[in-house]
């Protein structure tokens, strides 16, 4: 079969790189569109804490074990590591909302975005400082030989991203939707003074979300340095693609951030390919769908228009 | 030393154009842009292509490349006018990455990477300089600085910089109050890219050259500190911001001490000065003050009786 | 108004002209000036720290044998960062306050080529170590280059891969920054002026990680070899995905290749990658001497382009003493006669190997075809360019 002059073991080939683009965008998107859910407010940093967190990984793997040498030690010293990550993720993420948004909480919506964007820029600045920047090899921790399926190939890594992403996004809805500490989640979400005259400490409710989202977004980056190394500005492009990715497919919504990391994924890999453009205008795609659902419809894929000025 | 403190001064002025332009959209109509970076480097780039490939003289390419950037402006004004605040922001700040993708994209028109130069200099009467007169370049581009000053506190003061002003604080109420909201921030965003448009301008008349690389989102921050540090809404507070961030920016190298002070520090600088002003003073655009009607009024008419 | 614009015209033509661009009296007790520029701080900072290191080591040699009749050279650093627009401060004050006779730099491209018009205004003569893109030299009758130029390099690449290993089609994948592209857009100018046919053409950008899609593209051309000028950091995650997707061809690169890195980013993945670098000098005392010294000085390994640093040094500061003249208790230099004397640099003796400078500014040098074997570097073949002629130095 070809569709638009190209074999159909390329075009499959083509789709599951879109997927697993997809999945990595997902994967940052949910800890993103949770702390938006939740709070209403764009955490500019998101990317920043899940790059700290990923160079926590990194030292501590590197230090526990040789990577090469392969085997139980190597996969229990990156589970550790993992697990590491998430908790300075998490203290960061808990931390940055003490100093920089808290006291911004009574202040207009702009102030605590630009507070966002110059804690970004602090991180990522005093990373390249102290990390350098050059960049550093995040090793499987397992064998990552290529598996072919029906002519085009993939990695075992790649298939973790998606299996991992989905579960997380479960995980959260589940947690989110059944739980007591989900339910004072939404409560919070709803309504800040309501939730506390109900008993609610919205201030740990607030910790406890920026906790969990980034743990996410150290989950996120520890899988996504072993495709693309681990380097200060790992966060910026992330950041901001997985922000696009939540607005698509609805934001603050858990399932809309998988679904919408897929689109933007997909989108950018077959819309240079059909569109015959440079794969350096990969980036113009992502920003102009993210100016073209704004515009068509600001609420995402999956939201209902809420009569909101957004 | 001289040629060294004119140009520090030179950038100063280019960069004041482009933040006068800023405050009017972020300062006065509340609009947080963060491609600022992208109009100068439209503008720049503008300037670069007409006058080397179709070798119009500075002073003409100069209008065009304010008047293309302005063009621009209204390209993004448009369709971020239902945008609240914080997407507002990101859509700018993605529209700035569209306009250096296309930039480094673009080969046939910008050279790519490469960058264009050999752009020849500035001609006025007889003479010509370049980037080696650093005196006449110094006094054109503090003449633009007034001008685009004294544009915009004529503005400000008249009745669009209230209505400006009211759609900053509040801007279901002023449309409600019969202020087309619409034409205003339109009208805000494209005097502001028009102004960094011709910002731009002088910077790759300048240089005599341009590359991709240079205007990007940092330098759409670098800009965004100087009215956030000057203050907000305030013109000669953005000239003071836009002293104070050039100065500390060069500074190391004027101390001889450009080797140990890595450029991150001074990146880290800029994001401090972002934090501490959010949280400490932030007065201006962000204020939900309510405007002092009378304070307003009672100016208005001594400013009538004079 | 008239009277105003005359004023200020007189204003500005006294400092022009006060402001005195050659500099070339030297009071007793000070010292002469040469300079370094290039990214001292920022991603590209190792390269900056290492040239440093080696001009301050010719620089002291130079001091310990007595300096310019009895006068100290002072050796100025400029952080460049790697970017054009900060290579213009540097230049403003390297030109305007320090009064410089010599500049060993810039690193990049893109910074000297924007440097060098005002090196040239201000009678500077500048040797680059590391710029190779090939309108560097003619930017001015100042500025030289002690490292081989791109268009060499890509021109005989050309050559090589369709007459010597006789590839018939390539794929090319290269990244928007000036050094890939340069090199990609001419080494096809010359493979298909061969005969060879550049089948794919596929682009990335400076950062990008994911090289998926590009690869994907070219895999389903087929081509017999891919070519891929780039430095090492996206070289490293090509490799990885291409063995990811199956793309099982030759691969070819230039001399960002050499960069050792390349070994902890991809490891074995780096194995049979042929690419072309400057020839292999013959080893000479000079050298031996000169990465002994380094190495004790600063417990680094010199790279070549600190070789390239340490030979431009030397050229200008013997070309300062060469032309230097007593006068009282001054000392006077002639900045346009020491031009003369670097622009005759032949056979110089330099760690790089021996150096001369074409008419065209340019370093007549020989280009060597590398491979790497079980993570190592080595030289297979060596050619030099005549004319239209590809020639092996056996």
């Amino acid at each position: 079969m070809n569709l638009f002059n190209i074999p159909s073991n390329e075009l499959l080939q083509h789709l599951i790189n879109g997927l697993t683009l997809g999945a990595i965008y997902s994967l940052i998107a949910l800890g993103y569109t949770m702390v938006y859910g939740i709070l209403k407010f764009i955490n500019f940093a998101h990317g920043e804490i899940l790059m700290i967190g990923t160079y926590a990984g990194y030292y501590l793997f590197n230090i526990l074990c040789n990577p090469a040498d392969g085997g139980i030690r190597v996969m229990l010293a990156f589970i550790l590591s993992m697990i590491f990550a998430m908790f300075v993720s998490a203290f960061f993420g808990v931390t940055i909302e003490r100093i920089a948004y808290r006291p911004l909480r009574k202040a207009p919506r702009l102030a605590p975005l630009l507070s966002a964007i110059g804690v970004s820029i602090i991180l990522m600045n005093l990373a390249a400082l102290f990390f350098g920047t050059k960049s550093k090899k995040f090793d499987y921790p397992f064998n990552n030989s290529t598996i072919m399926i029906g002519g085009a190939s993939i990695t075992p890594n790649q298939i973790m991203i998606l299996i991992v992403g989905l579960i997380l996004m479960i995980s959260l809805k589940l947690f989110i939707d059944k739980s007591r500490l989900g339910k004072a989640m939404r409560a919070t979400s709803q309504n800040q003074s309501v939730a506390s005259l109900m008993g609610i400490n919205v201030n740990f409710i607030i910790s406890l979300t920026f906790a969990i989202g980034s743990a996410l977004a150290a989950v996120a980056g520890i899988l996504i340095a072993m495709e693309f190394k681990v380097y200060p500005t790992i966060g910026q492009m992330a950041g901001l693609k997985a922000f696009i990715a939540a607005v698509v497919g609805g934001i603050g919504n858990i399932s809309g951030a998988m679904l919408g990391g897929i689109v933007l994924g997909l989108l950018e890999t077959f819309g240079v390919v059909i569109l015959g453009i440079p794969q350096g205008l990969k980036d113009t795609i992502a920003f102009s769908v993210l100016i073209i659902i704004l515009l068509v419809k600001p609420s995402g894929i999956l939201i209902k228009n809420i009569k909101e000025k957004v | 030393m001289l040629n060294f403190i004119l140009l520090i001064f030179i950038y100063i002025g280019i960069f004041g154009i482009a933040a006068i332009g800023l405050n009017l959209i972020v300062g006065y109509t509340g609009m947080l842009s963060l491609c600022q970076a992208a109009f100068l480097g439209i503008g720049a780039y503008s300037t670069a292509i007409l006058m080397t490939t179709a070798n119009i003289n500075f002073w003409m390419a100069f209008i065009i490349s304010g008047l293309i950037a302005a063009l621009c402006g209204i390209l993004i004004g448009i369709p971020t006018l239902r945008l609240r605040g914080d997407y507002l922001a990101i859509a700018t700040l993605g529209f700035g990455e569209i306009v250096k993708n296309i930039i480094i994209n673009w080969d046939n028109m910008t050279k790519g990477p490469m960058g264009i130069n050999g752009i020849p200099g500035l001609k006025l009467l007889n003479f010509t300089f370049t980037s080696l007169d650093k005196l006449p370049w110094t006094l054109i581009i503090w003449i633009f600085v007034a001008i685009a000053y004294y544009i915009v506190r004529r503005i400000v003061r008249s009745r669009i910089g209230r209505a400006l002003e009211a759609i900053r604080e509040d801007e279901i109420a002023a449309s409600s109050m019969g202020i087309n909201t619409a034409k205003y921030k339109i009208g805000a965003f494209t005097l502001g890219a028009f102004f960094a448009g011709l910002a731009g301008s002088l910077f790759a008349a300048y240089n005599q050259s341009v590359a991709p690389n240079t205007f990007d989102f940092m330098m759409s921050i670098t800009i965004l500190c100087m009215i956030v540090l000057g203050g907000l809404g305030n013109n000669a507070a953005t000239i003071v911001g836009a002293i104070l961030i050039v100065v500390s920016s060069e500074l190391p190298r004027l101390l001889g001490i450009s080797n140990i002070i890595p450029p991150q520090l001074n990146q880290v600088l800029f994001g401090f000065i972002l934090v501490f002003m959010m949280i400490y003073r932030p007065q201006g655009i962000i204020g939900r003050i309510k405007l002092n009607y009378a304070k307003i009024i009672k100016e208005e008419i001594l400013h009538l009786e004079k | 108004m008239k009277k105003l614009m005359v004023f200020l015209f007189s204003l500005m033509l006294l400092f022009t002209i006060g402001c005195g661009k050659e500099g070339e009296m030297i009071k007793s007790g000070d010292t002469v000036k040469i300079a370094f520029m290039g990214p001292m701080t920022g991603d590209a900072a190792n390269y900056g720290k290492l040239m440093s290191q080696a001009v301050k080591i010719a620089v002291d040699e130079f001091n310990a044998t007595g300096g310019v009749n009895g006068f100290k050279v002072q050796l100025i650093i400029e952080d460049d960062e790697g970017k054009v627009e900060k290579g213009d401060p540097a230049i403003e004050k390297l030109a305007g306050v320090d009064k410089v006779f010599g500049l060993v730099g810039a690193v990049f491209s893109s910074v000297s080529l924007q440097v060098a018009p005002k090196a040239e205004a201000a009678k500077i003569v500048m040797i680059s170590p590391s710029s190779t893109h090939k309108d560097l030299p003619s930017k001015g009758a100042f500025i030289f280059r002690d490292v081989m130029s791109d268009a060499l390099q890509a021109v005989v690449f050309g050559k090589y891969l369709a007459t010597v290993e006789k590839i018939k089609n390539v794929a090319i994948l290269y990244v928007k920054n000036e050094y890939s592209q340069g090199l990609a857009k001419d080494f096809k100018t010359q493979f298909e002026k061969e005969g060879g046919k550049v089948i794919a053409e596929e682009t990335a950008l400076q950062g990008d990680k994911d090289f998926k899609t590009q690869l994907t593209k070219i895999k389903g051309t087929n081509p017999e070899a891919l070519y891929i000028p780039n430095y090492v950091a996206e070289i490293a995650q090509i490799l990885e995905q291409a063995k990811q997707l199956g793309l099982k061809v030759k691969i070819y690169s230039a001399d960002g290749f050499s960069n050792p890195q390349i070994f902890d980013l991809a490891g074995d993945l780096a194995n049979g990658v042929i690419f072309t670098q400057a020839a292999q000098q013959p080893a000479s005392k000079t050298r031996t001497d000169f990465e002994a010294k380094y190495q004790s000085r600063w417990s680094d390994k010199p790279d070549a382009f600190s070789l390239n640093a340490y030979d431009g040094a030397r050229i200008i500061l013997n070309a300062i003493k060469a032309v230097a003249q007593k006068s009282g208790d001054s000392l006077l230099i002639n900045r346009d006669k020491m031009r003369e004397i670097v622009a005759k640099t032949k056979d110089f003796d330099g760690a790089s190997g021996k150096i001369t400078f074409a008419t065209d500014r340019d370093l007549i040098s020989n280009i060597g075809i590398y491979t790497v074997e079980k993570k190592k570097y080595k030289q297979i073949k060596m050619f030099q360019l005549d004319g239209e002629k590809l020639i092996e130095i056996k």
